[in-house]
């Protein structure tokens, strides 16, 4: 379940706006009583500044019917997450986690140097990395880069190359705007790690280029 | 996954909605290629059919495995979350699963977009099989296989097309290079795309212990990645001492 690594960035620039904070607990070893502790992080996330939350056992705000159900639903072994779109409000989180102490693992999916530099303001250190290696085999059958940035931001591969070309042509034709188009890609990323401000860049750059 | 010919009025709404293409409109209804479906139920889910003519068919052994592998909702018997895969690092300060002087990998075979036939997956397990690697148990693709020594999947499942499956296990660190072979000369084996990751325990000055491994190897590394902060208790007792 890798679902927040192997997010495609051709340029620095976007993926300084796109960080996602995992916490879930462990089968067997903390999971009993550990819903209230993740919903608690889901309060801290949103008063921190989140731009998304999520949970992959329930799927997102719009699968459950709001922001408010994916916060009550939350259960003992969910999976539960939220987008950043700034550094600083990522640092603030963390530093709140840290004082709050849930006891709940805590990944964050970002640049590693910024993430690192997030750790080292608070007082944290990296325990353990995740790299990615890239794609291998028959690369030359997926589509270009710039969708690629897209369809990777939904680990699960929900956000489809079609509904990306879509939504880019609608955006393209002036039948809707890139912030539209973005929460309409944002839709069907059931565990909702997909940045849509980082999308709406991507879709002005595509529509541009 | 199906779509009922009665009820379907042809409107196209769910085509953009299968990430594999198995959609598509006929004169005067849309159709899933059910060989190529992959059963992720994203069609379902987020397509808002107008007339509701999406349904879910049952699902039996082995077109089961599908849905497993494919659909992010489903949750898997052997790891109790959702999705196809582990807890692998998100937990390691918890559970000790990758030590120092050890590296876990993962490889998702149809990951991204393309999905894969689980005789792709076969052929890769098979080949990292021969370097004696144990997969990990409680990952559901491990389940598929007939004997997870040799990396052989059951028969009956080979045909079957799935998102995508991932195949997990750890290494010492010192066995790396052994890998990164194999992985580049069954990489030209296979119809589909597989990503590659590694997973270590940082070194106590924050170094990560693969990164000469993947230098020596003239791999590529992505800037952006995964970092488990070590909050999570009660600490693997490796780390309590």
């Amino acid at each position: 379940m890798t679902h927040t690594l192997h997010r495609l960035g051709r340029e620095r620039k976007y993926l300084e706006e796109d960080f996602v904070v995992l916490v879930m607990p462990s089968k067997d070893i903390n999971h009993e009583g550990s819903g209230p502790k993740l919903r608690r992080f889901l309060d801290m996330a949103l008063e921190a500044g989140a731009i998304k939350i999520g949970d992959c056992r329930k799927g997102n705000e719009y699968h459950q019917g709001g922001i408010d159900q994916v916060l009550e639903n939350v259960e003992d072994r969910g999976v539960v997450h939220a987008v950043f779109r700034d550094i600083r409000a990522l640092t603030s989180l963390l530093a709140r986690l840290k004082e709050a102490d849930l006891g709940m693992s805590v990944v964050v999916s970002g640049l590693f140097d910024r993430v690192e530099q997030c750790c080292r303001e608070v007082g944290l250190e990296k325990h353990t990395v995740n790299q990615s290696l890239g794609r291998w085999g028959r690369t030359e059958k997926l589509p270009a880069d710039p969708i690629l940035e897209l369809n990777t931001m939904c680990g699960h591969g929900m956000v489809t190359v079609s509904l990306i070309e879509e939504v880019v042509g609608q955006v393209k034709a002036g039948d809707c705007t890139p912030e539209e188009g973005a929460e309409r890609l944002f839709r069907p990323c059931m565990c909702g790690i997909f940045n849509p401000h980082r999308a709406v860049k991507l879709i002005r750059a595509f529509v541009s280029s | 996954m199906k779509i009922d010919q009665e009820l379907c009025i042809g409107c196209g709404q769910c085509v953009p909605y299968c990430p594999v293409k198995a959609i598509a409109l006929s004169e005067e209804t849309a159709e899933i290629d059910f060989d190529e479906c992959v059963e992720c139920g994203n069609c379902l889910r987020s397509a808002d059919c107008p007339v509701e003519a999406i349904y879910q068919q049952e699902l039996a052994w082995p077109r089961s495995v599908r849905s497993i592998l494919s659909d992010p909702l489903t949750i898997a018997v052997e790891s109790g979350i959702s999705g196809r895969g582990t807890e692998e690092m998100k937990t390691n300060e918890v559970t000790g699963r990758f030590r120092r002087g050890y590296a876990g990998i993962g490889l998702e075979i149809g990951r991204p977009i393309l999905g894969a036939r689980l005789s792709d997956v076969d052929k890769i397990a098979q080949a990292v099989a021969r370097m004696g690697v144990e997969f990990e148990t409680i990952n559901p693709t491990t389940s598929l296989m007939s004997d997870p020594k040799t990396g052989k999947f059951k028969e009956d499942v080979l045909n079957e097309k799935v998102l995508s499956a991932i195949l997990e296990f750890s290494l010492k660190l010192e066995r790396l290079p052994e890998l990164f072979d194999i992985l580049k000369k069954v990489a030209g084996d296979i119809d589909t795309v597989f990503t590659a990751d590694l997973a270590c325990r940082v070194n106590p000055d924050g170094s990560v212990p693969t990164e000469p491994y993947t230098e020596a190897a003239g791999l590529w590394l992505a800037p952006n990645g995964k970092v488990n902060i070590g909050l999570g208790r009660p600490r693997f007792p490796e780390d309590s001492q």
